[in-house]
């Protein structure tokens, strides 16, 4: 599979330790992949370079094998981008913001904005400035979407939407995919990534710690157990089960964190009187909060 | 709300008050002797001359009171001329505190942040009225200085009550502006519908003052009621009444300003139009300007470029219209006659010469600021990622602002052209079609080094490019302007780009001139390409 996006030591230092050091990233065509990270670790940073709006200090970056900054506009003809806050038009109705940006890009696949501007319910006749911020990041959807790019960047994609808006943005995700394109999005939201991404890579301070499949995403996953006996509680056993971490006990009360099968903590456990066991999955999201304080 | 953000907030109009008032006034009135004359015979034939003047602009300003005196020519030109600065100034900064920043979310964020509706319209009002007390009070002491360095000190109670009547017509056109803000929607709206009441009220004024018979609700202009006090001018008058109603318009505007505030929606105005239901719009637009290089841009900017032209086909139309007035004054004033004489030429040719190309440069000028402030707020709204984010380099990018900048010159500069050329044979003044060409043409290089600069600052600073840009274009302005009446070296009067331009409807074109603006432009943008292709975009 070749690849769709490439970095290699890519650094943007803006002094005091702000910036991005050091990316190391690939992304393969026909792939989702989800930036994550928490506000201000370097996601627009990096969708910013890829675009060859600022420039590195260090590394390089390519799309499709073309430079992001020497070659910037042969890369902007394979690329459709949403930014993270789209600029005022003013006055202009959002049809003609859709043409006139089209026609910087050579010419507007009138079906194509039709098909999209309805699946989003926009109202492309409505001026700029009278829509709401839901309805800008739609209309800036429909300007990545457009042109049926090779690759789409797109910065907080999501943000703004209705939950129902949110689902159509997924539907055009995996139709973009289906049609063999690539997906570069960020967010901070997880569920976002979970519903659409199939890599995702983790951001913080503006380094990469972490770049992973969804499926070893979901590996991270695990279970709180809270376990209420009867009499004596089997602390010992418990502490040295495969899988268990995170040990409490509370009089008779028993709370721990499983990892993989439960097996081990069942064996632990037998030969008590249990009276009532629960478990709960946590979020993504908390996985990610444990991971990120870590 | 700090006094820092409401110094930002209305820094565009301080700057330029704190200009046309005290700069202005201190010249006009430092250089009276150097127009009229320094012996009193020769000021009194100049004082005739600027009667006979000012009875023709009655319709414009109130006639002259004693214009033999600086304190008298002070009074006229600068607090009659005035009057209508200053009356734009409160409107205009009014309708921006309302409209504009309500436009921008920034009132929306103030009274979330916890800032009652009452508080922040009294703040913004308050505030006004300090900076314009300090502006009309430091335009008074600018008057008084030069009347004295011109030999003749005006009485300081005369400037003093003169000074209190341009306050009070201040804030009355700022609460009037505040009132007519809570009634429509927009900043646009606000703006026109409060420049037709001032509009309304001038002419209201006007026909009073110039007409036989006394018009109807003349009495109700705010203009009539400034006007009332002549202070300044040996032998005028301060109306304390007349100045104690424009007090009372403006306290009672700025009340009923703030229960319209109180009351409606933020976002909205009292009056709500009813919206027609439409039918949704699901295609992209096919109007096919939108989809050329530079046609798109004039297309998106065809109403401003269209005001700009007719803005300046009017001052053309203004400036032949005045050429005889200008001559026959000239020729009366014992003063200016010589230099009527020592004209290359007819006179109303080199009069016409002479004004309206002065007019036109400064307006030219002034255009390309107004487009590098596009440029540089492009830039810092997100606007340019957006047009960089198509597959179009970037100096195609400044290729299209530049050519854009120069269709619309063009433009303004033959249509005024036209004007011109059209109204000059019923004034009798002779023109030469080729010449004037030549000077038309000439406006576009002219035009395009202010650009060419104003690109270059834009790409390197974008924040800083405006404001640079006018400095840069006034220090030019006034060593243009002062040079030859202070009588500066050459070289000093060479550094202005407006001395570049020649004066080509009268003498032969400045060759080296023109190569030197030509170069300006083509360095300045060439540099521009360079560090916009160098700089982060949006960082």
């Amino acid at each position: 599979m070749t690849s769709a996006v490439v970095m290699h030591g890519l650094t943007k230092d803006y002094g005091s330790g702000h910036g991005l050091f050091d990316l190391d990233l690939e992304v393969a065509e026909g792939e989702v992949f989800g930036f994550l990270g928490p506000n201000g670790a370097g996601k627009t940073t990096t969708i910013r370079l890829l675009m060859g709006v600022i420039h590195a200090s260090a590394g390089t970056a390519t799309i499709f094998g073309l430079d992001c900054d020497r070659e910037s506009v042969a890369v902007k003809r394979e690329v459709g981008y949403l930014p993270g806050e789209l600029p005022q038009f003013g006055g202009m109705r959002g049809n003609e913001v859709v043409t006139y940006l089209g026609g910087m890009r050579g010419g507007v696949d009138r079906a194509r904005v039709t098909e999209l501007s309805e699946q989003l319910e926009l109202d492309l006749g409505r001026r700029f400035r009278e829509y709401s911020r839901g309805n800008k990041q739609k209309l800036g959807l429909v300007l990545a979407f457009m042109h049926r790019p090779r690759l789409l960047i797109l910065d907080e994609p999501t943000s703004g939407l209705d939950p129902l808006n949110q689902q159509t943005f997924q539907r055009l995700v995996t139709e973009a995919r289906t049609a063999g394109g690539t997906v570069f999005l960020s967010s901070h939201v997880l569920s976002e990534v979970e519903e659409t991404c199939s890599r995702v890579g983790i951001i913080r301070e503006g380094r990469l710690v972490s770049d992973m499949t969804m499926d070893k995403v979901h590996e991270l996953r695990f279970h709180e157990v809270v376990i209420e006996f009867s009499d004596s509680v089997p602390e010992a056993g418990v502490r040295a089960a495969a899988g268990v971490e995170d040990v409490s006990v509370n009089g008779t009360r028993l709370a721990c964190t499983v990892h993989g099968r439960f097996d081990s903590l069942l064996a632990a456990i037998s030969g008590h009187a249990v009276t009532e066991m629960v478990s709960r999955e946590p979020s993504l999201e908390s996985i990610f909060l444990s991971y990120y304080s870590k | 709300m700090s006094a820092r953000l409401l110094l930002r907030l209305h820094r565009i109009g301080l700057v330029a008050m704190a200009y046309f008032g005290i700069f202005y006034v201190a010249v006009n009135s430092a250089a009276f002797p150097l127009i009229a004359g320094k012996t009193r015979a020769l000021q009194e034939a100049f004082g005739q001359s600027i009667t006979l003047l000012g009875a023709q602009f009655s319709w414009l300003l109130p006639s002259p009171i004693r214009p033999d005196t600086a304190a008298g020519y002070l009074q006229w030109r600068g607090y009659g001329f005035f009057a209508i600065l200053f009356a734009a100034w409160g409107l205009f900064s009014a309708s921006g505190a309302v409209r504009r920043d309500e436009d921008r979310g920034l009132v929306e964020s103030w009274l979330s942040a916890g800032i009652s509706r009452l508080r922040l319209l009294s703040t913004r009002t308050l505030f006004f009225a300090a900076v314009s007390a300090e502006i009309v009070t430091l335009t008074g002491a600018a008057g008084w200085l030069g009347c004295v360095i011109a030999g003749t000190p005006p009485a300081v109670s005369g400037l003093v009550g003169e000074s209190a009547a341009l306050w009070a017509l201040t804030l009355a056109c700022f609460g009037l502006g505040l009132l007519v803000s809570q009634i429509v929607a927009n900043f646009r709206a606000a703006a026109s519908a409060g420049s037709v009441l001032l509009v309304v009220m001038f002419l209201l004024d006007s026909i009073g003052r110039s007409s036989v018979h006394r018009a109807p609700f003349t009495d109700i202009s705010v203009f009539f009621l400034f006007n009332q006090s002549n202070a300044v001018a040996p032998g005028g008058v301060f109306d304390p009444a007349a100045t104690v109603l424009l007090f009372v318009v403006a306290a009672a505007a700025t009340v009923a300003a703030s229960v319209g505030f109180v009351r409606r929606d933020v976002g909205a105005g009292l009056i709500h139009p009813r919206q027609r239901p439409k039918a949704e719009v699901h295609e992209p637009s096919v109007n096919p300007l939108l989809r050329l290089a530079v046609i798109r841009g004039l297309w998106i900017r065809r109403v401003g470029a269209l005001g700009w032209t007719a803005g300046m086909a009017v001052t053309a139309a203004s400036v032949v219209l005045l050429v005889n007035i200008t001559a026959t004054f000239f020729a009366s004033t014992p003063t200016l006659s010589p230099y009527l004489r020592g004209l290359p030429g007819n006179v109303h040719t080199v009069l016409l010469a002479l004004i309206w190309l002065s007019f036109a440069q400064a307006l030219v000028a002034i255009f390309a600021i107004t487009y590098v402030s596009r440029w540089s707020s492009d830039d810092s709204s997100g606007v340019l990622e957006m047009q960089l984010a198509e597959p179009i380099p970037r100096w195609g990018v400044l290729g299209e602002r530049a050519a854009e900048l120069t269709v619309t010159v063009t433009a303004m500069a033959f249509v005024a052209m036209a004007v011109i050329l059209a109204l000059s044979p019923a004034e009798g003044i002779p023109l030469d079609v080729g010449k004037m060409v030549s000077s038309t043409a000439l406006l576009v290089p002219f035009g395009l080094t202010f650009a060419a600069v104003g690109a270059l600052l834009a790409g390197w600073r974008p924040r800083v490019a405006v404001v640079t840009l006018s400095t840069i274009t006034v220090i030019s302005y006034l060593v243009f302007e002062l040079g030859p009446l202070f009588k500066w070296p050459n070289w000093a009067d060479n550094l202005s780009v407006f001395q570049l331009y020649g004066t080509p409807l009268i003498t032969p074109v400045f060759v080296g001139g023109l190569i030197a603006m030509l170069a300006i432009a083509a360095v300045g943008f060439g540099s521009a390409g360079v560090v916009l292709a160098r700089r982060d975009v949006a960082a």
